[in-house]
């Protein structure tokens, strides 16, 4: 093979991987008003009489989940909207960990976006009134990455504000365990 | 927004004297101590340097009209360059000496501009700190007295004649501090505490970009600066500390509700009502100012309606998000900002 | 070619896999390694007193009679007495025999949160109250296994656990007149019939939008049920109600910011130091609008003097944690007042840290004593405090007699008695943008919440408590009402010397400690001291212990189910005999890497303490168990 054939097939290739990545760093910064499209009542149960089945995962998942900007969004609300302030950089506190990839109300981005707008009995807010369906799924698209569920080319290594936070990349995690709700 | 569209039609004018435009944004303001040395110090490079330039320059051209003349006389040359010829030893002493002088001159004028700077920074009278964030400007005016502790955003008010020292710091990335009117450039480094003393010599109005890339919106993040005399600068200062008024009108009190309760709570602080947000800008008195959105457009009704609607068509990225606020809620906000002037 | 150029990607990748697989290796091995060195070392630290002299032979610290009257055998306050001695005058079991205490009996509170309360026992009855949901239980002491009587469930939002900072605890209900007063997490304030279990008022005071929950024990004091807030993690504004004892109405509140007539300052306020003079500093000394969200919160322990009316305690820390947000000397937050319980006006005011940059609340216990002072004697507080200090004060004036640091500091360099005022290190100020590494004593001070006893026979304070350090790194701290306003990073570890806690028999006019016994984890236990002349008090994995009270010898141990931080009391049963109870539960700020599930690969977790508990979760698990022990008949 000639030298120029190679080089073209690397081009290709480099062009190929540059298209791949654009996906995860697509940005949608506008969205819609509250209320509409927050995921709501996501159910987390995971037992379903009669053999129905559990919903679908929401049609936006995908524009969040994996998606580098959302999470670097999501990065920066964690800590404006002192969700760190309970939850601390994924250890918890006030609130539970969300690094150990156990999910009281589910661990789908759906679920915890429903989570994170709807509140839940035992301390958590309710965030709808507060923020947009947007930031709400940003919000939920960081907080998977702080269990390492998302793939970690989405993932900044340096966070987006001053932290003492080990970052996301080198933090070790357990290995990922298939919990009643979370579906990977 | 007409100045956006008509903008290079301002460009050729600017270049050929920007002193003309106000000196809204030019090195050539010279409307602080700092910028007048730092024009005093280009005037006197200039002229040194163009002085030895058209020195080399003029000999350049003596040179080769000598040299063309002597190839026309067909002169060979003997080859005793080693025996100099007098005149020539001079020249090259005279030389020499010229350009040490300008050197050390360089360096004494450059040495004595600095000084004068640092001294400006030990007598400072006023500090406030400057903190940069993607894209605004965090402004807090320190005072003896905390409870006169100010904070506001995007405006920075100085008072003619009085060294102000101002701390710089950066919430996310680096920005830069540079007001060209009046000094700068100075950087904003997240973990790092940097500075600048400026001391304004004349009233005006100034603008100060960012002048460091510092992300999407960079080209929208800039500074108004507000240099008044010292007397209206202590009223701006404690007009600035009163709590926002209690909104009088039925909209305005609707928008009072939907503010102070609602999202922009979550962010924003107006002083005197429960929002008490500490992650954007401060909104006591955002009417009192002359822009929105971080100096990208004048403050005005049509400006505020377009902004708190959608700002995420004006300025994409930002960290203000577009709600999606019904047109009774839109309008109800909008006439409520409007009361806090 | 293709195939060649193919096949080498995954080879790299295996060496890189390989290679990083060894890294982690050696990494782990080497962990593991530093892990057992360790542990060792706390082992080797623990377990045995270290001796430095003997408990004043002479004229020492004595308690007042009128707020510390003879032992009846009941305990009907979380303090013992007005003077939050904690010294129980019962004293059956000795050095001698308590090698033959054991258990008498249990009951088992059906909660699994952090158990921070002592049990109380009054004529017969024992009284327990659980942390949330606040459960009290009565069980009759005068029949076989001590059978639960009654239970009160006051039902407190289940919401309230969300604004709870430190763990979802209660520090103790109170006795007086026939009823027991307790508070529950969502701020209610409940007076229960003793006899009946039957609710005989109800009267909400903190809530729980603000962020305010209320853990503490209330104080009954004439006439009144004292009653603080908790928040100063959530943007409060700290306050002191006191509600009347017989109908709950509220008689009077106190806040500790804000204008003089918020505060209860008036003609008779007269503190000792110029630095708390001045009209309305509860808004002078903050930024504006801050005092609004500035916490100062009361959450810990008040005494009361009956013979002058006067009540005593300190106020919490101003928030946020983020100093650089709040300028000035924040008051009235992280200080002493002194008040007049029957209206409220504040008398005096001693701010133990301006400006405080530590979270270093001041509501720990005011122990009344009076001191041989100067060839004279003194009413005096004696405070252990979170600071670090130990500090003296003339109660009379507010004046600081002495303060002086009882374990390992260097977050300040000292107090100024002149002035009053403390000094900072200014290298270990928390900055914005970086890390201030190795400030000691970390957030928890030197001591929490968990109160000291006071032995009028030795004239000693004995102190559980921390040797705790940490990294701080603070930022801008969002304020959105209901949620942490907090704006720090920490991350704690052990101090010098390589133990995590220690309990010092400190004598207070010497100023030195007489015995340290160190142990290996964190101390968040109170502690109780007998006439018998012991000590006793539990360990975060479960240890109840007994030291003698004058060489600090280890002369008993029990292990519990669970990790302890409840406080241990002493009573005279039915029967006549003495007996010991202490609730096992661990949680609080401490233990909450265990019963919150906490996970500390976060080093920031629960405020930066579960770095320092990380082997806690091995060595106990949650529970909220009474143990009762006794010595055979």
């Amino acid at each position: 093979m000639s030298s120029h054939c190679r080089a073209s097939l690397l081009v290709l290739a480099v062009g190929g991987l540059t298209l791949a990545a654009c996906d995860r760093e697509e940005h949608h910064s506008r969205s819609k008003p509250i209320g509409e499209t927050v995921a709501a009542g996501q159910s987390p149960d995971t037992i379903f009489p009669g053999g129905s089945q559990p919903a679908p995962l929401d049609a936006r998942a995908k524009l969040y989940d994996n998606n580098a900007n959302a999470i670097a969004q999501g990065q920066q609300l964690y800590s404006q909207m002192n969700c760190a302030g309970c939850h601390a950089h994924g250890g918890g506190g006030m609130g539970p960990a969300l690094m150990d990839n156990e999910w009281r109300y589910g661990g789908r981005i759906d679920q915890i976006a429903a989570t994170i707008a709807e509140g839940r009995p035992n301390g958590m807010p309710a965030w709808k009134g507060k923020l947009t369906a947007d930031q709400i799924w940003d919000l939920a698209a960081y907080v998977r990455t702080l269990s390492g569920l998302p793939s970690k080319d989405s993932v900044s290594s340096r966070s987006e504000s001053m932290s003492t936070g080990t970052p996301q990349t080198l933090t070790s995690h357990g290995t990922i365990k298939n919990s009643d709700s979370a579906q990977q | 927004m007409k100045a956006h569209r008509n903008a290079p039609l301002f460009l050729v004018p600017m270049m050929l004297c920007a002193c003309q435009y106000q000196h809204y944004q030019s090195d050539f303001g010279g409307a602080a101590v700092e910028d007048r040395q730092f024009l005093t110090l280009f005037w006197i490079f200039l002229g040194v340097c163009a002085f030895v330039y058209v020195l080399v320059v003029g000999f350049l051209i003596g040179g080769i009209v000598r040299q063309s003349r002597a190839s026309e006389a067909k002169v060979v040359e003997t080859g005793r360059h080693h025996e100099s010829h007098p005149l020539m030893r001079s020249t090259f002493i005279g030389w020499a000496t010229l350009i040490g002088a300008g050197l050390v001159g360089l360096a004494i004028a450059s040495f004595f501009a600095d000084r004068s700077m640092a001294e400006a920074a030990r007598n400072a009278k006023l500090s406030v700190k400057v903190t940069g964030n993607q894209w605004w400007w965090d402004i807090t005016y320190n005072s003896s007295d905390p409870s006169k502790t100010l904070r506001t955003a995007n405006e920075l008010h100085l008072p003619v004649g009085i060294p102000t020292h101002i701390q710089l710091q950066s919430n996310d990335v680096i920005h830069s501090f540079w007001v060209p009117s009046l000094a700068g450039k100075q950087d904003l480094i997240p973990g790092r505490d940097n500075d600048i003393t400026i001391v304004p010599s004349r009233a005006g109005i100034f603008r100060g970009p960012c002048a460091e890339f510092c992300g999407l919106q960079h080209a929208n993040m800039s500074l108004v600066v507000v240099v008044e005399s010292y007397p209206d600068f202590i009223k701006w200062w404690d007009h600035q500390l009163q709590p926002a008024p209690q909104p009088t009108t039925s909209l305005a009190l609707a928008g009072y509700h939907y503010v102070t309760t609602g999202p922009c709570s979550a962010c924003h602080n107006i002083g005197g009502t429960p929002a008490s947000g500490q992650a954007a800008p401060d909104l006591t008195h955002i009417a009192s100012r002359k822009s929105l959105a971080a100096g990208m457009m004048p403050m005005n009704e049509g400006n505020l309606y377009g902004w708190v609607e959608d700002p995420q068509s004006l300025k994409p990225g930002s960290h203000m998000p577009t709600i999606g606020l019904e047109p009774d809620q839109l309008h109800g906000v909008v006439a409520y900002l409007e009361t806090l002037k | 070619m293709p195939v060649g150029f193919a096949s080498r990607q995954p080879l790299l990748g295996d060496v890189m896999q390989r290679v990083s697989g060894a890294y982690i290796v050696t990494i782990l091995c080497s962990a593991c390694a530093a892990l057992t060195a360790c542990n060792r070392s706390h082992q080797q630290q623990s377990g045995s007193a270290t001796v430095y002299g003997s408990p004043p032979s002479g004229d020492h610290a004595t308690r007042p009679a009128a707020a510390s009257p003879r032992d009846d055998g009941n305990w009907v306050m979380p303090g013992k007495d007005y003077a939050s001695t904690r010294f129980s005058g019962l004293n059956q079991i000795t050095p001698q025999n308590i090698g033959k205490l054991g258990l008498s009996f249990t009951f088992s509170t059906g909660t699994t949160h952090g158990y921070e309360a002592p049990p109380l026992v009054v004529n017969g009855t024992m009284y327990l109250i659980t942390p949330w949901p606040n459960y009290l239980y009565a069980l009759d002491l005068t029949k076989p296994g001590a059978p639960q009587k009654w239970v009160f469930k006051p039902m407190p939002a289940a919401a309230s656990q969300g604004v709870a900072c430190c763990g979802t605890v209660n520090r103790g209900a109170v006795y007086d007149s026939g009823k027991i007063f307790f508070n529950t997490l969502d701020g209610q304030t409940i007076a229960v019939d003793a006899n009946s279990g039957k609710q005989v008022w109800r009267t909400q005071l903190a809530d729980i939008q603000k962020g305010e929950t209320i853990t503490m024990a209330p104080l009954v004091a004439g006439g009144k049920v004292l009653v603080g807030n908790s928040g100063g993690e959530m943007g409060v504004r700290g306050w002191l109600a006191a509600l009347d004892e017989g109908s709950g109405k509220l008689s009077w509140r106190a806040y500790h910011t804000g204008p003089d007539k918020d505060v209860l300052i008036g003609p008779r306020f007269k503190p000792f130091y110029p630095m708390d003079r001045g009209k309305d500093l509860g808004v002078k000394t903050w930024g504006p609008d801050q005092w609004k969200i500035g916490g100062g919160p009361m959450w810990g322990w008040i005494s009361y003097d009956p013979a002058t009316k006067i009540i005593y305690y300190g106020t919490g820390n101003p928030g946020p944690w983020n100093a650089e947000q709040r300028p000035g000397d924040n008051k009235w937050a992280t200080g002493v007042f002194a008040r007049d319980v029957n209206t409220g006006e504040a008398l005096w005011f001693y701010q133990t840290v301006p400006h405080d940059l530590f979270d270093h609340d001041d509501i720990n216990e005011s122990i009344l004593a009076d001191i041989p002072w100067k060839g004279g004697h003194v009413p005096a507080l004696l405070r252990p405090a979170r600071d670090g200090f130990f500090y003296v004060i003339d109660r009379r004036t507010g004046q600081v007699l002495s303060a002086t640091p009882y374990g390992y500091m260097n977050g300040y360099k000292g107090v100024d008695l002149k002035t009053g005022r403390i000094a900072f290190n200014p290298d270990k100020e928390p900055k914005p943008g970086r890390i201030t590494r190795d400030v000691c004593p970390a957030a928890p001070g030197m001591k929490d919440w968990n109160p000291s006893a006071f032995s009028p026979l030795t004239g000693l304070v004995y102190i559980a408590h921390h040797n705790l350090c940490e990294d701080i790194a603070v930022q801008q701290a969002n304020y959105i009402s209901g949620t942490p306003y907090v704006g720090a990073d920490v991350k704690m570890y052990g101090g010098p010397g390589g133990y995590r806690g220690v309990v010092t028999a400190w004598d207070p006019i010497a100023r030195k400690a007489v015995w340290e016994f160190k142990e290996d984890l964190p101390l968040w236990s109170p502690v109780l001291a007998t006439a018998g002349g012991l000590i006793f008090y539990g360990t975060l994995d479960g240890w109840f212990k007994a030291l003698d009270a004058r060489t600090g010898k280890l002369l008993w141990q029990f292990k519990a189910g669970s990790g302890i931080i409840g406080q241990p009391i002493s009573y005279r049963g039915p029967d006549g005999r003495q007996y010991v109870a202490v609730v096992a539960g661990v949680g609080g700020w401490a233990g909450g890497i265990v019963d919150g599930k906490l996970d500390a690969r976060d080093p920031t977790a629960a405020l930066g303490f579960a770095n320092a508990v990380k082997d806690l979760p091995n060595k106990t698990t949650p529970g909220g168990m009474l143990y009762v022990f006794a010595l055979p008949r």
